[in-house]
């Protein structure tokens, strides 16, 4: 008699307990929205050389439903800046960061500073410096492999026939991981050429580039390591302040595109900044809610884009995704 | 094999369940009902609400789907009515060496009343030369015209309209600006220098009033969408329209475009989905609504978590119902059972009769039941105590007529002898005799006094057989005052003399001796001779066969005085017979010390034992010993 009535006692018990499970987890079902908010932060958020970037991250948030805020920063961004804005987003509620290093040494310590905080997400490079933490992970595309692609665009241009042409190197910040290594890669293809590097811009920033190349001597081309350098170039040569040099160039916004359509550049090399968004958003969220899944390094892939084949239906879908 | 080993043992668990009480079995019983009844129901609901959920689902998308389709054919027919009135309003009426103008300005009007829609209109001729555009835009140096898609799908089939997929405007350079066009191109006849001639005539649709329709009904990311394809199935409008050029995502648009209108489910990459086509009219377009399988499972998250709630409220609520129902019907059962179970175990309690009508019945019938079986139970006691009292008397009538006969026998002899005096002496002793025999019709008297009636025995015995023995008592004082059955050393005295020192001469000293002492708290008393002693066998005889050693006794013997002990005290107590032939023969009376009283003596009489058992409670325990 008294263990039936124990039985109906601890039977109702655990009714009353699914009961209440079931009702939390209703209204926590309900209460669910999106599964993070992650910002974005890069330099010169608003130039439309990011358009392609974003539009990859807005469609990555979309599918993982993701909250994103893509932060407005400045050209100048210093690590400083980057490290206030980092807390500032941190602050604001965010669960993970993408980033694109700032330039300067400082960089790489910072983001390993910031990475005990929050998982940081790198994009177009790795951070440069010392304290660079080779750890942090890195959505970008090849920039060595980009500028070997440049080089060999030259060169089958010219027959690879090249022996004692004069060349003019412009970055926008050529201290820069990105800059670096597509220099790298373009002078790996060039240096047994016979092609002579007559000058280098390395530092657009703040100055006008129309005015700087204007300053600079005559080569038989110019070779822009990014997309700001490479819209200063064709600027530059529509205004016929380039001496009549040749601009081969790696941009990836639709000025660019607008440099090769008006033959004022002759080849562009187009990063996929659609896959690099996709990808370090798609990445970051992965890694949300496991904590021994870690967001991993990604190659994007990258176009070669000549005047002839600019609007062929391949080339139509990455510019889509520029003019987003 | 394994399975039929499994089934065995899946029976035994079932054929091994005990009975268990009637409150858990009707709770249990209740429950399973209630259980299986709710599952069902909770199943049933979850089913019929999902399907309907899932059928009002396909009907508001095909709704939300035919309102679209209207909306972007309302749009497309606009587009046609922009290019007819430019042809038909403006290049047939005008020649365009002569009234360029003209051609320009009523462009330019059309333009202007739809520049919302529209990104340009241009009019090429044969040979992709530019005749006339709105607004004016600087056009490329060389835009390849003729090579375009839309310029030779126009020249293709002049009869016609043709829509393009989107694709960026190459005609005009708007420094640094593409747009995304979807080209409404059609042939057309115009004039020129008054020479008519073939061109074709471009309306450049603005993409984005395409988008931001389809981004309208998009709007909701619930995992329901909407996408546009042409009728080969490339796409027009997909809202990852970038994944799936990537490879990131995948459609089977090509499936779709060849579908006619329609409601169809597919299973596409692993995903059981439905596909709502509705085609658009003229172009031949596609809007396709695809509902993935699991937007109604998600759709269900809220009822699927009511009906789990529903049920286990349910579930408590009967749980509750049940409880109350199966004890207001075992209640009075058990309170019934209760009471049978107090009786059982001895306990004299009333029989419970309450509850249902038939309960009450039952509990009545058992009351009565057992009232009749205390009446009969007391019955049968009575009846035994009286059989047993009867049987007493019975043997205690047996051995008075024996013994009176030896006594006046021996007294007759006497008074022919004329011994006067040992006649007087044997009379007094046959006197005392017979009032303890008598002992006011008690059975049980002290040792003492049944000493004394052995002595008088012994006396008159030792006269008829003129001292050819002797007698000895040598008893402990402190048993004389305890109780005995009485008459129980006279038969022993009796079967001493006859088959012992009886028949021995004067000479050879025959000997009876009673010993008496108290030990371990019983009695044992014990008449010895020195006689002829018998063997084993036939000592064995005589607690067993009353009838077998009867040749010169007085046929009484030893087992009436073993009964009678028996019968007041329990079988464990009785006689002992110890005998060697030519030695002698020891018989020992065994029974508890109890100290003469008047209540002792009447507990005895009555057959119950000082522990206050019952003459049959004594028996019922020996039975089982």
């Amino acid at each position: 008699m008294k263990s039936n009535k124990n039985m109906f006692i601890l039977t109702e018990a655990v009714l009353a307990v699914l009961v209440i499970i079931t009702a939390a987890a209703m209204f926590l079902g309900r209460s669910t929205h999106g599964r993070g908010r992650v910002a974005v932060i890069v330099r010169n958020s608003d130039e439309s050389r990011w358009a392609a970037f974003k539009y990859g991250l807005r469609m990555a948030a979309q599918d993982k439903e993701i909250e994103l805020f893509v932060v407005s920063m400045g050209e100048d961004l210093t690590a400083e800046e980057e490290e206030k804005a980092i807390e500032r987003e941190i602050a604001n509620g965010a669960d993970a960061v993408i980033v694109q290093p700032a330039p300067g040494k400082d960089t790489g310590k910072m983001l390993k500073k910031m990475r005990k905080k929050i998982p940081v997400l790198l994009v177009e490079y790795p951070a440069s410096g010392e304290e660079t933490a080779e750890d942090i992970p890195t959505v970008q595309p090849d920039n060595y492999a980009l500028g070997q692609a440049l080089a060999k665009e030259l060169l089958k241009d010219y027959n690879e026939k090249v022996e004692g042409k004069t060349m003019g190197i412009i970055s926008e910040y050529g201290a820069s991981a990105a800059s670096l290594e597509r220099k790298r890669g373009v002078t790996s293809v060039l240096k047994d050429m016979g092609v002579k590097a007559v000058w280098e811009v390395s530092d657009l920033s703040g100055e006008d580039g129309n005015t700087v190349l204007e300053r600079k001597s005559k080569v038989d081309f110019v070779i822009a390591l990014d997309d700001y350098s490479l819209v200063m170039s064709g600027k530059a040569a529509a205004a016929k302040n380039l001496h009549g040099a040749l601009v081969y160039g790696i941009g990836n916004s639709m000025e660019a595109i607008y440099c090769l359509d008006t033959d004022y550049a002759r080849c562009l090399v187009v990063p996929d900044d659609f896959d690099m968004g996709y990808q370090s958003l798609a990445e970051t969220a992965e890694s949300f809610g496991f904590i021994f899944k870690k967001p991993k390094n990604r190659i994007v892939s990258f176009t070669v884009m000549r005047k002839q084949d600019l609007f062929s239906k391949e080339n139509q879908e990455i510019l889509f995704t520029m003019s987003q | 094999m394994k399975k039929l080993n499994l089934t065995k043992k899946y029976l035994k668990y079932i054929t091994d369940i005990k009975p268990r009480g009637m409150q858990s079995t009707i709770m249990m019983v209740f429950s399973s009902i209630s259980v299986a009844v709710l599952l069902i129901l909770g199943i049933m609901m979850y089913l019929r609400v999902s399907a309907s959920s899932r059928e009002e689902m396909i009907r508001s998308t095909e709704k939300l789907m035919e309102q679209a389709g209207e909306n972007m054919e309302d749009y497309l027919v606009s587009m046609r009515q922009i290019s007819d009135a430019v042809y038909y309003n403006v290049i047939k009426e005008n020649d365009f060496s002569d009234k360029d103008n003209d051609i320009q300005q009523g462009m330019k009007r059309v333009y202007e009343a739809n520049k919302s829609n529209i990104r340009s209109i241009a009019i090429y001729n044969d040979y992709g030369s530019l005749m006339g555009a709105e607004p004016v835009i600087l056009q490329k140096e060389d835009p390849n015209v003729t090579r375009q898609a839309w310029y030779e799908q126009a020249r293709a089939e002049m009869e016609n309209m043709h829509f393009s997929t989107p694709h960026i405007q190459n005609l005009f350079d708007d420094a640094f600006r593409y747009y995304w066009v979807i080209s409404l191109s059609r042939g057309v006849e115009l004039t020129d220098g008054g020479v008519p001639q073939t061109g074709v005539l471009l309306v450049d649709m603005d993409y984005s009033s395409i988008s931001r329709m389809m981004n309208q009904i998009n709007a909701k990311n619930s995992g329901q969408y909407y996408y546009l394809c042409d009728g080969n199935g490339e796409i027009i409008y997909h809202t990852r329209q970038m994944q799936i050029n990537n490879g990131i995502y995948s459609e089977d648009s090509k499936k779709a475009a060849v579908c006619k209108d329609g409601v169809y489910d597919e299973f596409f990459q692993g995903e059981r989905r439905k596909i709502i086509v509705n085609t658009i009219s003229y172009t031949g377009w596609k809007l396709v609504g695809v509902i993935p399988y699991s937007v109604f499972t998600h759709d269900m998250f809220d009822i699927r978590y009511f009906i789990v709630l529903l049920i286990l409220l349910m579930a408590m609520m009967l749980g509750v119902v049940n409880r109350v129902v199966s004890v207001r019907i075992s209640s009075p059962i058990l309170k019934l059972n209760n009471s049978v179970l107090e009786y059982e175990a001895g306990k004299k309690p009333d029989i419970y009769i309450g509850g249902s009508m038939e309960i009450r019945h039952l509990g009545d019938s058992i009351q009565r039941s057992y009232e009749r079986i205390d009446m009969l139970m007391h019955k049968i006691v009575l009846e035994q105590t009286e059989r047993r009292k009867s049987e007493l008397d019975a043997l205690q009538s047996q051995i008075n007529p024996h013994f009176l006969y030896n006594a006046l026998d021996s007294i007759t002899w006497m008074i022919e002898g004329e011994k006067n005096d040992e006649a007087v002496f044997m009379i007094s002793q046959l006197a005392k005799l017979f009032r303890i025999s008598l002992s006011k019709g008690r059975t049980v008297i002290t040792i003492g006094e049944e000493i004394q009636h052995a002595q008088s025995y012994m006396n008159i015995q030792k006269i008829r057989y003129k001292n050819r023995f002797s007698f000895v008592v040598d008893v402990d004082q402190a048993v004389y005052s305890c109780c005995t059955v009485k008459l129980i050393l006279q038969p022993i005295l009796e079967n001493a003399i006859n088959y012992g020192v009886g028949s021995m001469d004067e000479d050879e000293g025959g000997e009876v001796k009673v010993t008496g002492k108290e030990q371990d708290g019983e009695i044992i008393l014990s008449v010895a001779d020195n006689g002829l002693g018998m063997s084993e066998e036939e000592a064995s005889y005589l607690l067993t066969d009353g009838n077998r050693i009867h040749k010169q006794g007085s046929g009484v013997g030893l087992v009436n005085v073993n009964n009678r002990i028996q019968l007041f005290f329990g079988k464990e107590y009785g006689l002992q017979v110890d005998s060697e032939p030519d030695e002698g023969t020891v018989i020992s009376i065994r029974f508890p010390s109890i100290v003469y009283t008047e209540e002792n003596r009447k507990r005895l009489e009555e057959g119950r034992l000082l522990g206050g058992d019952t003459p049959v409670d004594k028996e019922g325990r020996d039975e089982k010993q």
